[in-house]
């Protein structure tokens, strides 16, 4: 019998090899047609703590959420195995080195001290002495398998082969889990080929010493217990895939948006986005250079987003991007581009706050933060992606509605798709257009050209350089000057407050709300962000116990979709209605209440840092539906 | 075609103190862009918060009033946009060297060609003159409660050390040679930065005209002072003279340039170096969309930018 999907984690300290692991295993299985959805849980260092993937594997869909427990726990080090063991099903494999073995819990100090106590006290209530050895024991008599390997003696033998030296072996570890796992899907030597090639392109002398060491492992591996974990053949339809973060898609997106102009203070977990485009700053094709990004890494989120606004005045398509810390630091340049109507991009990666809270994990906190933040009145597009296709698109969108109507456009992600890796689809830019609004190039006078016309809320809008003009911070009047007129004050103040008006008008509400699932349902979910794939898959799970349910995903912020939420709610009920969220306050029920008047008051909330898995939001929805009126979620290391 | 100084005012009604050094600055880079004959399209004036920030609205060249010490990175955004404008800022000593500092000092480090003129009077005027970075400790001036309790920075040795190329000081009401200052470092390519003493007359009672006028001496008078670096081995020995000359303070205060290496390359040539066309083809001036709307890189493009992230699906086996 082969499985139609599967479920990984692998885990080990920061800096083993995680990362390769996730790539080769992710290209090797893209490359067999499945589908993969991973998510990266790690702390805030560098070397050492512990780090995890979780993988879903899928031979029908592309996975949309993750979900426990697993059937595979691979763990490069002792601390995954106490971290992780009770992730395991029954019947599940562990991976795990036995020249750890003897080591005990209290001895684990990267562990952290909670966690250890927290472990010692699970596994004595079992009567378990926490040793691995005592552990792996435990373990096989609740219906585990286990596979103990020598990773040291595994790797030495590349010392005689490959005359790889003794200081290097310990990097080919990672190797020996691809080889376990490929083992026990029954992958074969051309995908993890394929895998290490596109790993190390351009290193051609690695792949050959990792793919032995990989195939070596699975050879052992399929000896023992021949392919148990095999997965059907994939029945996606799909010839090709690309394989993606949610920081690459979104650099990907800004790319064919035309951006010309990022800068960017480092922030976790924003950075990568940078990164990716600074990699492609110079866009070459068959030879040809196309066009040229320039990317800034600034002294300062405050000089990030005033350099992306000087970028803009001179007519580049500019952007920025941050997490929480750094976005507080925007915002006063956030409200200069809102009085001098400035088209810019801030793409927002929200992490666990308040503060530097959980710097590495993910949240939705900020929600009020991205929607209301800034003095005095201005009007601002917020538009908040669900998943990574999604995201793709926003990005390019992003800079279309900023320069349509002339104001700063957030774009609101967070860490759980920035660090997510996905195989979707190549996305097409093929219904994509480029808008740039009311821009000129030529103005007939250019001494007498009016930046801020009063003809309408979005006036047109020649870069410097095509005609004299003025910005300042201060009520202006139509050539930007200084005035406190009270008379003009109205004007000026009205004719920027309508622009959100006018989109609120021209962009579908469809387009800002969409709803899946049911379209008659008894029971709505609502949510936003990343909640969308889990929230999905939620309901079809629940449709299939004949429980009629929707999932209504929230994608604009602003202008907000109020007509079609609100109709929605009356439709259903509001006590049918359950507000699910990466924080405590569930804000989005605030803010459709804000709209509608009509507050939502079941929800599903966790704000660990940790990712809302499919398992705990079908419990905790047929909790709610017990009678519970909040259901806080905390699962996951 | 040149015009004259006029030709660049605007008509607004300049709301200054009567007497406030602000004037001269005023008249200097008016009269500095006149002679340069610079496009008024093609200039802009980028200040911060405060009476310095309000000198674009009265030059009738592009002007971008912005945030309170942000006139910097607004400023860098705009060239490196668009390198073929002339970007010039105007801060006072808060804003440049208090809330502006690491982007002062940032500056210093790109060498991007811009121009800084730095209002210098050693108060917050707009406030009601609190004390600035650049009033020595334990001075007193008529609107100060306590004397200063903070010690002053040096603005010519920061800027020296921060990397600028051209550094320079100058008196706000000797407008002619203000005037020429101004237009050596808009001429140089890189960053440049002008300390411009200037008096206000209603905060400042400590650093008066009078002080100055007695105070202040040419460097230009010195018979062997030279600035300029030729040759990059002089660039530490002219960088050390011109440090020790910042220092002098008080009874005689030089003014005029201090130090100045067009041997450093500029911000631009940097990137130039590693986009090739980024001079002649730059961020604000490239063409995103073919076929009037539909992205440049569009799904073929896109698809061989992207290969690396791309995975073919291997075709499925025979028995299927």
């Amino acid at each position: 019998m082969s499985l139609r999907e599967l479920k990984m984690v692998i885990g080990g300290p920061q800096g083993a090899g995680l990362e390769t692991i996730l790539q080769v295993l992710t290209t090797a299985l893209a490359h067999n047609g499945y589908g993969v959805l991973s998510g990266r849980e790690y702390h805030s260092n560098i070397i050492g703590r512990h780090s995890y993937v979780l993988i879903r594997v899928s031979s029908y869909e592309i996975p949309r959420s993750l979900t426990y427990p697993v059937e595979v726990l691979a763990a490069i080090d002792p601390e995954t195995v106490f971290t992780h063991y009770n992730d395991l099903a029954a019947g599940g494999f562990l991976i795990y080195d036995i020249g750890g073995e003897d080591i005990h819990v209290g001895k684990i100090v990267s562990m952290g001290r909670h966690l250890r106590e927290r472990i010692e006290e699970e596994l004595s209530r079992e009567g378990v002495e926490p040793i691995i050895k005592e552990l792996v024991n435990y373990l096989e008599s609740k219906g585990v398998k286990t596979l103990g390997l020598n990773y040291r003696e595994i790797v030495s033998e590349l010392r005689e082969k490959y005359g790889v030296p003794p200081a290097k072996l310990v990097r080919y570890t990672s190797s020996i889990v691809v080889g376990a796992i490929a083992g026990l899907i029954g992958l074969d030597a051309e995908s993890i080929h394929v895998g290490f090639s596109y790993k190390f392109a351009g290193k051609e002398k690695l792949v050959e010493p990792n793919v032995y060491i990989a195939m070596r492992v699975a050879e052992i591996v399929r000896k023992l217990y021949g392919a148990p974990l095999a997965l059907e053949e994939s029945r996606l339809p799909y010839t090709e895939y690309m394989i993606v973060s949610g920081n690459d898609v979104v650099a990907m997106g800004k790319i064919v948006g035309g951006v010309r102009f990022q800068s960017y203070y480092p922030i976790t977990p924003a950075q990568d986005e940078s990164f990716f485009l600074e990699n492609y700053e110079r866009l070459v094709v068959d030879g040809e250079q196309l066009a040229s990004i320039v990317v800034l890494q600034t002294e300062d989120e405050i000089a990030a987003i005033t350099t992306a606004i000087g970028a803009s005045l001179a007519g580049a398509r500019a952007a920025t991007a941050t997490s929480g810390p750094g976005f507080d630091l925007m915002v006063e340049g956030l409200s200069w581009a809102g009085i001098n109507e400035v088209p810019v991009v801030i793409t927002y990666y929200q992490r666990g706050g308040p503060s530097t809270g959980l710097p590495t994990r993910g949240g939705q906190s900020d929600l009020f933060a991205a929607v209301f933040s800034g003095h005095g009145e201005f009007p601002r597009i917020v538009v908040a992606s669900g998943d990574h296709l999604e995201a793709f698109h926003d990005a390019v969108e992003a800079f279309n509605l900023a320069e349509r109507y002339q104001l700063p456009v957030i774009h609101l992600l967070d860490k759980f798709l920035a660090n997510s890796v996905v195989t979707i689809p190549v996305p097409s830019t093929h219904d994509m257009t480029i808008d740039r609004g009311k821009m000129i190039s030529h103005v007939e006078n250019p001494f007498e050209y009016k930046r801020f016309s009063l003809d309408g809320p979005v006036s047109r809008r020649a870069p410097l350089g095509h005609a004299v003009m003025w910005y300042t911070g201060n009520e202006h009047d139509e050539y930007g000057h200084i005035t406190e007129d009270p008379v003009l004050r109205i004007e000026m103040y009205t004719k920027r407050m309508k622009k959100i008006e006018l989109a609120d008008r021209e962009i579908p509400e469809e387009q800002r709300a969409q709803l899946y699932g049911s379209d008659d349902p008894e029971i709505l979910l609502v949510g936003w962000g990343s909640v969308k794939g889990v929230a999905i898959d939620v309901v079809e799970m629940l449709e299939k116990k004949g429980i009629r349910v929707g999932y209504l995903h929230i994608h604009y912020m602003s202008p907000f979709p109020r007509r079609r939420v609100s109709e929605l709610i009356d439709k259903i009920g509001l006590e049918n209605i359950i507000a699910v969220e990466h924080s405590y306050e569930a804000q989005i029920s605030k803010l459709i209440a804000m709209h509608t008047g009509k507050m939502i008051r079941k929800e599903i909330v966790k704000f660990t840092g940790r990712p809302i898995y499919m398992h705990e939001l079908a419990t905790a929805v047929s909790r709610i539906l017990d009678g519970r009126d909040k259901v806080v979620l905390n699962y996951g290391a | 075609m040149a015009h004259k100084p006029e030709y660049y005012r605007t008509d607004l009604w300049v709301d200054w103190c009567p007497g406030c050094g602000n004037y001269g600055i005023l008249t200097a880079l008016t009269q500095a862009i006149a002679e340069l004959g610079l496009d008024p399209v093609k200039t802009v004036v980028v200040s911060g918060i405060g009476c310095s920030g309000k000198t674009p609205h009265y030059i009738r060249v592009s002007g971008v009033h912005t945030l309170h010490g942000r006139a910097i990175p607004f400023a860098t955004g705009i060239k490196l946009a668009n390198p073929s404008l002339t970007v010039i800022v105007e801060g006072g000593d808060g804003d440049l060297l208090g809330i502006g500092a690491g982007h002062f000092v940032a500056l210093g480090r790109r060498n991007i060609d811009l121009t800084v003129i730095m209002h210098n009077n050693q108060v917050y005027g707009l406030t009601k003159g609190q004390a600035s970075p650049t009033l020595p400790r334990d001075m007193r001036t008529k609107s100060l409660l306590k004397p200063n309790i903070q010690d002053m920075l040096n603005p010519l040795v920061l800027a020296i050390a921060s990397g600028y190329t051209f550094v320079a000081r100058a008196f706000a009401l000797d407008v002619k040679h203000l005037k020429e200052i101004i237009k050596q470092a808009i001429m140089h390519k890189g960053a440049s930065f002008i300390d411009v003493l200037q008096p206000c007359v209603t905060y400042n009672d400590v650093y008066t005209v009078q002080f100055y006028r007695k105070a202040i001496y040419r460097l230009d008078d010195e018979s062997n002072w030279d600035p300029i670096v030729r040759d990059p081995s002089e660039e530490y020995e002219k960088k050390m003279k011109a440090i020790a000359k910042a220092q002098e303070w008080g009874a005689s205060i030089p003014v005029g340039v201090f130090y100045h290496n067009p041997l450093v390359p500029s911000f631009e040539e940097r990137l130039q170096g590693r986009l090739r066309y980024y001079i002649e083809n730059p961020p604000a001036r490239q063409s995103i969309t073919v076929n009037g709307g539909a992205p440049l890189i569009d799904d073929r493009r896109m698809r061989k930018l992207f290969s690396k992230k791309i995975v073919p699906v291997r075709s499925r086996r025979p028995s299927d």
